[in-house]
């Protein structure tokens, strides 16, 4: 008994590490193989990958890049993409801070409610605001303009925008701002000055979950804008692949511009970007 | 959650001054009123109309909803949308409290891995869709290439071209998506376990898959559950994915509620915004039903807090 119970664990424990391990080297595999592909192709002209999808990127052509960006309007979707995005997202962290912080900090009527209808929000499905959406911006002159993208991108992002900022706000201790309006502070000057600059943490995180978030936003964006020079570049990449549907070393190479920014942040923030991300889902 | 008591007994707080309430709510609440209450209303009064361009809307009762009980693609919408909800989420959890115990284990890179198994989320569902069409591709794409590698090519087919597969590969799609963001909360759930419930365990001369199964899973079942009703919510809202590879295709084997919707509403010239807007009621009503259901069905299995 003795005997057993000591060599069968080894052995087992061997066993299960090598399968551990192996099915972690093929989930990684599986997970981050198809950017590697689309990364090579990128690099690789038409011709060169009809020979052999799979190859490496040598010789790597660069000059794709700069083809894609000033032959294929890319340079215009990229620079509405960043336009719309970050006004968008400074709007909501002004707008989403001040009421997380009304929230956060003030008691009042129906404040229950009032975030209950706000929150509850983020389990509509889009199709129930879509047309009403779209016939509202015809009425207003909004229609096929930036400015009602990102007015739309506010509305769509701004639940979860208040819901991350109140969590956080509300840890900030009272006594900060009793002291502050003791020395003389104004409510706005206390919000401005005191709740933004402590909550710096949270901001961030909301900033970087909503520029991401919007980045990569398709649906609006397909509903709302028709004209080519406003496209975002999620609409770019797709028309680009209805024109050339036969060019998949360009494709990929307008892909790999759609998502270097987003990796870019994700390099440098991704603790903070993950956290934002899953804010709704940790309890 | 806010939750507080109304200030009711106090008119004039000092504290609480109602005019700056007002004033720091304002800006949000028009965002709110104007851009998603009114269109939801919009929607609501929509679906009972007919709603023509530069004719004013005619009432005309239920007749669009009458009208959807003989739509057989609405149906098949229908029945693709509550597939795709009821899969993924129990595919997506199961692999990601895999995935979550690889970590646990404490393996070498488990920092590493887990940045690395998030990343499939934070790309846009149109990159996504491009790259998934290539991948699914009949002639050279990865899958079949790989089986056609281990002898497998009889296997090898259209993969979002053929009516009895394409759902499914889009499911897995969205699995391989979002596996890494449920892998990562549940991976949190689970270092805050407290250890000392573990150890017992440990002392108790419990085996690995007991202790899975018996001590953690029970755990950490709220996140599960949480992590399920979430995935639910963004399957039954599923669009781009569906619009970049196959639009409905083949046969609207994909055909989703959301790309119903919008076909119905943008794409089909006829005009008419009412009859898309009743799915869109419809479907409103279904989604809510299923969260509060699911909602319901978890909380009275283990008397959860939300």
């Amino acid at each position: 008994m003795s005997a057993r119970t000591i060599a069968v664990p080894v052995s087992g424990a061997g066993l299960r590490m090598a399968a551990l391990l192996l099915l972690i080297v093929v989930y990684t595999l599986y997970s981050t193989g198809p950017f590697v592909w689309v990364a090579a192709m990128s690099l690789r002209t038409t011709t060169e990958i009809a020979a052999n999808p799979y190859g490496m990127p040598w010789p790597a052509h660069f000059e794709k890049f700069a083809s894609a960006w000033f032959d294929s309007n890319y340079d215009t979707y990229f620079l509405n993409s960043v336009t719309i995005v970050l006004s968008a997202v400074a709007l909501l962290t002004i707008i989403g801070g001040m009421a997380a912080h009304c929230f956060a900090r003030y008691r009042f009527r129906f404040k229950s409610a009032l975030y209950f209808l706000i929150f509850s929000t983020i389990i509509f499905p889009p199709q129930v605001t879509v047309i009403g959406l779209f016939q509202i911006m015809v009425d207003y002159g909004l229609y096929n303009t930036r400015v009602g993208l990102v007015l739309v991108y506010v509305s769509i992002q701004l639940p979860i925008t208040i819901y991350i900022l109140e969590a956080f706000f509300a840890r900030i201790p009272k006594d900060l701002f009793e002291a502050a309006r003791i020395d003389g502070y104004s409510e706005w000057s206390i919000f401005w000055r005191i709740s933004l600059p402590v909550a710096m943490p949270a901001i961030a995180t909301t900033v970087i979950l909503n520029t991401i978030l919007l980045w990569n936003e398709f649906l609006y964006a397909v509903v709302l804008i028709t004209e080519d020079d406003k496209r975002t570049l999620p609409l770019g990449v797709l028309r680009f692949l209805g024109d050339q549907l036969e060019d998949v070393g360009m494709i990929a190479t307008g892909l790999m511009i759609a998502i270097v920014p987003v990796v870019l942040i994700y390099v440098f923030f991704s603790e903070r970007l993950i956290q934002g991300m899953t804010a709704g889902a940790v309890k | 959650m806010a939750s507080h008591p109304a200030n009711t007994g106090q008119d004039r707080d000092h504290a609480n001054p109602p005019g700056v309430i007002a004033a720091f709510l304002f800006p949000a609440l028009l965002v709110y009123a104007a851009l998603t209450a009114l269109p939801v209303l919009r929607t609501f009064y929509n679906s009972t109309h007919l709603v023509v361009p530069n004719r004013p809307s005619e009432w005309i009762g239920f007749t669009h909803y009458a009208k959807l009980w003989t739509d057989a693609i609405f149906w098949k919408a229908i029945w693709n949308t509550l597939t795709w909800a009821a899969v993924a989420p129990v595919l997506e959890v199961a692999v990601a409290t895999l995935l979550a115990l690889c970590l646990y284990a404490k393996v070498p890179f488990s920092r590493f891995l887990r940045v690395a198994w998030f990343t499939p989320v934070l790309m846009s569902y149109v990159v996504v869709g491009i790259l998934w069409m290539w991948i699914y591709n009949y002639e050279w794409g990865a899958l079949n290439t790989m089986l056609r590698a281990v002898g497998l090519g009889s296997l090898a087919q259209p993969w979002l071209g053929h009516p009895d597969t394409a759902l499914a590969s889009l499911i897995a799609v969205t699995t391989w998506m979002w596996t890494g963001f449920n892998m990562v909360v549940i991976l949190a759930a689970m270092s805050s376990l407290p250890s000392e419930v573990l150890e017992a365990a440990e002392l108790d001369n419990c085996g690995w898959l007991a202790k899975l199964w018996y001590v953690i899973l029970p755990l950490i079942r709220p996140t599960l559950l949480n992590l399920i009703v979430l995935s639910f919510i963004g399957k039954m809202k599923i669009f781009d994915l569906v619009w970049v590879t196959t639009q409905g295709n083949p046969l609207w084997a994909t055909e989703t509620v959301s790309t119903y919707v919008y076909k119905r509403a943008f794409q089909w010239s006829t005009f008419d915004l009412g009859y898309p807007s009743a799915i869109a009621v419809i479907w409103f009503f279904i989604v809510l039903a299923g969260v509060l259901g699911l909602t319901a069905l978890f909380r009275q299995q283990d008397k959860l807090e939300y």
